[in-house]
């Protein structure tokens, strides 16, 4: 079953005098399974950016429709919108995004105490969620006091906590070090395997590998798509590397 | 680059960070139209014509200096809020080419231009509202409206003098600010990270030690001597404490909301209480400054209020009797009935000459003396007094009267024996029946006066009194007739007293002062000296005093007015621009803009309001206090100052709600602004 049907998307932006058209999104059509892991990738102003926005409803659509669990973004209320995303959607951003006047623990709480959930309940989610990313011992610090890698997987602790059909992830590894990205790579895919649909936007070739799936956004459209099948990290990072190269010299759609 | 390029840069930039500017601008404007308008009505020749204009202008001109001092730290205090905000803008210039004299020429025309604005808009303001300024001052001193209009050329110089020099000085100040950081710290100087505060429960409880303290002192002190020079002390004692309070007890407060979880995790108070905890320390000193500045305001016009309000009570108690006659001579002797008798009639036919009659008149002798009464000692030798600190606490103004005197005046039948005394006190209490004077005899109490009428004397000293009645001058005085200073003089000082009420308009109650006044001074001997004063003739200094002291309370209450609605104005917008960020991050994990609102909405109402009921406590604790000291300008009317008090407090509560709301208005608007950022 599809949790997200993307349906011919397009996205035109005017300039403050109306003189000007951009054309960030032209066409844009795809489809995520339940339990998927999708990786989009595309240069800077492909139009990713504009798409996470319209994923997340921050953003309406010129035309076309998002479907979320069969229910269409555009149909819902703007009233209820934030308690959708938040019930809904789950999101890992670059710089995390985290509250400094909060302490980790509560900056996973937030969004369940903005739903007006039970202290208790949120304890138990909060026991479960810390133990499995492995901050346990960091609830009581504050962002401050905290590394990079630590803070995204704060922040990936506060997508979860409230079992989120779909977490949108923006450049996740964009702040990181090459050893929080690994580590994160591999919380991305243990989430994924224990059944948690991810979409994740990025430019980043590593990150893409660890996908199940690649999608290619150019000038505003879905270019290209690569399935991992049985590939390894390794393979799937080649063929990720060659796309781009075709993607980038200009090669004829593949 | 060319002429016009810096006016124009400084102008957008102006423009676009008008929330920041305007206000800046009104109390740059507020300030110079205040400065004007107390330097035009302290040398107004209108006002100087007044009867006690004179006084009042003494006053304004002293005014002016508090306003100098005033002007010059709340105006760099505010820049200094601009500063911190545009210090990005000025670290962006700089990465785009522009030198440090570049950005100082952009400072350069930023500093003319609102010098320029504010100068003469605020001049202009205040040459329009000074004619108001002089029409209520005019009004409060009982004086004659005269039509006129003019404008002072020397204090309009004198103001373009000293703004001309704040705003040079604030110049430099920026200069000096640019000058000192690089680049990169321009450009991150405003998102420097803050560890969450400590709550220190040690300075908590001194803070709330030292208020426990203050408020013990003014409320327990009976004295109003006392209450003087206790006053400041109680003063420095409840602004440190509010300070500490603020600073320490608001972060202990928050900590121990933090710590109720049932409390804490929810939506209503969730986002509040944390980031009023992250913010306290800085917070509690800007909501320390808020509340102190506002229990300044408040007790500053509730006590000028009363003290206007009350002129007349204070006349009243000030002059017991319409008339005051009083003879002074030195000589017990020749203080017998005779020379009264002569005195009562002069006075009589003078007034018997204009064709009055006296009402209530009241004449008896009395010899007075000043000391220090320790148990049943009076020790009257000044120099026999020990240190000062207590002496001021024990200090009595005693006053003899000869029974025959009191008799005649209450006509009563009262004997007294030698040695024997009766007492009456005013404004104390003494408990022994017996009064040793040191060196001067023994007086032994057998009944305490329930009522007397009191001289102008005792009305006016700011000494507590006691009325001793003794069974006659020469005998029972003799020893303490005796002492003397160490200059040789008689330190007993006997006069003959004589007042009256007449059914006579002012200005022949005046007229008939000066004669009674010109008669005495004809007949007495070379070395007495007699008073005449009368009320009427008093009424317009009253009037010009207290009315001039409450003219300046409300002048500078609305300055000090001006400093908390600015303080609480750019404390606010300075958080909603840092609060912008944190918002936005909130909204993007699910939170509403209606959460948001009624999160900002407990936030605001708690970091406003607070100081405001601080404030009032102070008030409440600080009146028992004010009482006192109002005490010593002769008014007694507690009734007076309840009311007055509330009714300043309940104008005072309004205007903070109007600021309230445009503030959170502002607030809400910046923070809202970061709806339109996208992930």
């Amino acid at each position: 079953m599809s949790i997200l049907e993307v349906e011919g998307i397009k996205k035109i932006y005017t300039t403050r005098f109306g003189s000007n058209q951009v054309e960030a999104l032209k066409n844009v059509t795809f489809k995520v399974e339940q339990g998927e892991y999708v990786a989009i990738m595309g240069e800077s102003g492909s139009g990713k950016t504009t798409l996470l926005n319209i994923l997340a409803a921050l953003d309406k659509p010129t035309a076309g429709s998002v479907k979320l669990d069969a229910r269409d973004l555009s149909r819902i209320r703007e009233s209820e919108m934030a308690a959708f995303r938040r019930d809904n959607l789950g999101f890992v951003f670059q710089n995390f995004n985290l509250l400094d006047t909060f302490s980790i623990e509560d900056n996973i709480y937030l969004p369940l105490v903005l739903a007006g959930m039970k202290y208790r309940e949120m304890q138990e989610r909060l026991t479960k969620v810390a133990g499995r990313l492995g901050i346990a011992d960091l609830l009581k610090k504050y962002p401050y006091e905290v590394s990079g890698g630590q803070k995204q997987r704060v922040a990936v602790a506060r997508a979860l906590i409230t079992e989120p059909k779909l977490i949108l992830a923006d450049e996740p590894t964009g702040a990181l070090d090459s050893k929080a990205t690994d580590e994160l790579l591999g919380l991305f895919r243990e989430i994924n395997e224990s059944g948690q649909t991810i979409l994740m936007v990025t430019h980043s070739v590593k990150a893409a590998s660890h996908a199940g799936r690649v999608l290619f956004i150019k000038d505003g459209e879905v270019f290209h798509q690569i399935y991992r099948g049985n590939l390894t990290n390794e393979q799937l990072y080649q063929k990720i590397t060659d796309t781009l190269t075709i993607l980038t010299t200009g090669g004829e759609r593949g | 680059m060319r002429g016009g390029f810096y006016p124009r840069i400084v102008l957008t930039g102006m423009k676009k960070n008008r929330r920041l500017y305007l206000p800046y601008l009104f109390t740059c404007i507020g300030m110079i139209m205040m400065y004007y308008i107390i330097l035009f009505l302290a040398k107004n020749p209108i006002i100087a014509s007044i009867r006690g204009g004179d006084s009042v202008q003494q006053m304004l001109s002293l005014g002016s200096y508090v306003m100098t001092f005033f002007a010059v730290i709340f105006l760099f205090y505010t820049h200094s809020f601009l500063i911190r905000r545009r210090k990005k803008e000025f670290g962006l210039y700089n990465i785009l080419g522009m030198g440090k004299r570049n950005i100082g020429m952009v400072m350069f025309w930023e500093t003319v231009f609102v010098a320029l604005g504010a100068v003469g808009i605020g001049l202009f303001f205040g040459i329009v509202c000074s004619k108001l300024g002089e029409l209520i001052l005019v009004n409060v001193l009982k004086g004659d409206v005269k039509y006129s209009f003019l404008i002072d050329f020397a204090a309009m110089k004198q103001t373009m003098f000293l703004f001309g020099m704040i705003f040079l000085l604030i110049f430099i100040n920026t200069m000096w600010q640019v000058g000192r950081t690089n680049a990169i710290a321009l450009l991150h100087s405003e998102n420097v990270g803050e560890k969450p505060p400590k709550a220190n429960w040690f300075l908590g409880l001194i803070g709330i030690a030292l208020l426990g303290g203050a408020y013990y002192l003014a409320v327990t002190i009976e004295n109003p001597l006392d209450a003087m020079m206790w006053f400041f002390v109680a003063v420095i004692m409840v602004i440190i404490a509010t300070y500490l309070i603020f600073i320490a007890g608001s972060v202990l407060i928050c900590k121990l909301l933090q710590k109720n979880k049932k409390y804490y995790y929810q939506k209503k108070h969730f986002v509040s209480v944390s980031s009023m905890a992250y913010r306290m320390k800085r917070n509690g000193a800007g909501l320390a400054s808020i509340c102190i500045l506002a229990t300044m305001v408040l007790v500053m016009l509730a006590g000028s209020a009363c003290l206007y309000m009350g002129s007349e009570d204070s006349l009243q108690t000030r002059y017991p009797q319409g008339i005051v006659t009083t003879v002074r001579q030195y000589d017990l002797g020749k203080m017998n009935d005779e020379e009264a008798d002569k005195r009562r009639q002069t006075v009589n036919e003078i007034v018997a000459v204009h064709g009055g009659a006296l009402i209530q008149p009241i004449e008896y002798r009395y010899a007075t003396i000043t000391g220090v009464i320790n148990g049943d000692e009076l020790e009257v030798d000044y120099r026999m007094y020990e240190s000062s600190a207590t002496v001021f606490k024990n200090l009595y103004q005693i006053y003899f009267v000869p029974l025959t005197d009191y008799n005649k005046m209450t006509g009563g039948q009262e004997t007294l024996a030698d040695g024997e005394a009766m007492m009456y006190t005013y404004r104390c209490k003494y408990e022994d029946d017996i009064l040793n004077v040191h060196n001067g005899g023994s007086f032994r109490i057998i009944k305490k006066i329930p009522e007397f009428r009191i001289n102008s004397n005792m009305a006016m000293d700011i000494l507590p009194s006691i009325v001793i009645v003794v069974p006659d001058f020469e005998y029972s005085l003799q020893k303490i007739a005796a002492l003397k200073t160490e200059n040789g003089e008689q330190m007993l000082i006997p006069y003959w007293y004589y007042g009256f009420d007449l059914n006579a308009d002012v200005d022949e109650q005046v007229e008939i002062t000066q004669e009674i006044y010109a008669a005495l001074k004809a007949g007495i001997d070379a070395d007495a000296i007699c008073y005449c004063e009368s009320r009427e003739a008093n009424r317009y200094d009253f009037y010009a005093t207290y009315g001039g002291i409450f003219f300046l309370g409300i002048l500078l209450s609305i300055v000090f007015l001006f400093a908390t609605v600015l303080i609480m104005y750019y404390k606010q917008i300075s958080e909603g621009y840092e609060d912008q960020a944190r918002f936005a991050i909130m909204q993007k994990v699910g939170m509403t803009k209606e959460n948001i609102r009624k999160s900002i909405n407990s936030q605001m109402l708690t970091v406003f309001f607070m100081p405001l009921v601080m404030a009032v406590v102070h008030l409440a604790f600080a009146f028992p206090m004010i009482r006192k000291l109002l005490m010593l300008f002769n008014l007694m009317n507690v009734r007076l100052l309840v009311l007055t008090t509330l009714v300043i407090v309940l104008i005072f509560a309004v205007f903070y709600a109007v600021v309230y709301k445009i503030t959170s208005n502002a607030y809400i608007s910046i923070v809202s602004d970061a709806k339109n950022e996208k992930m």
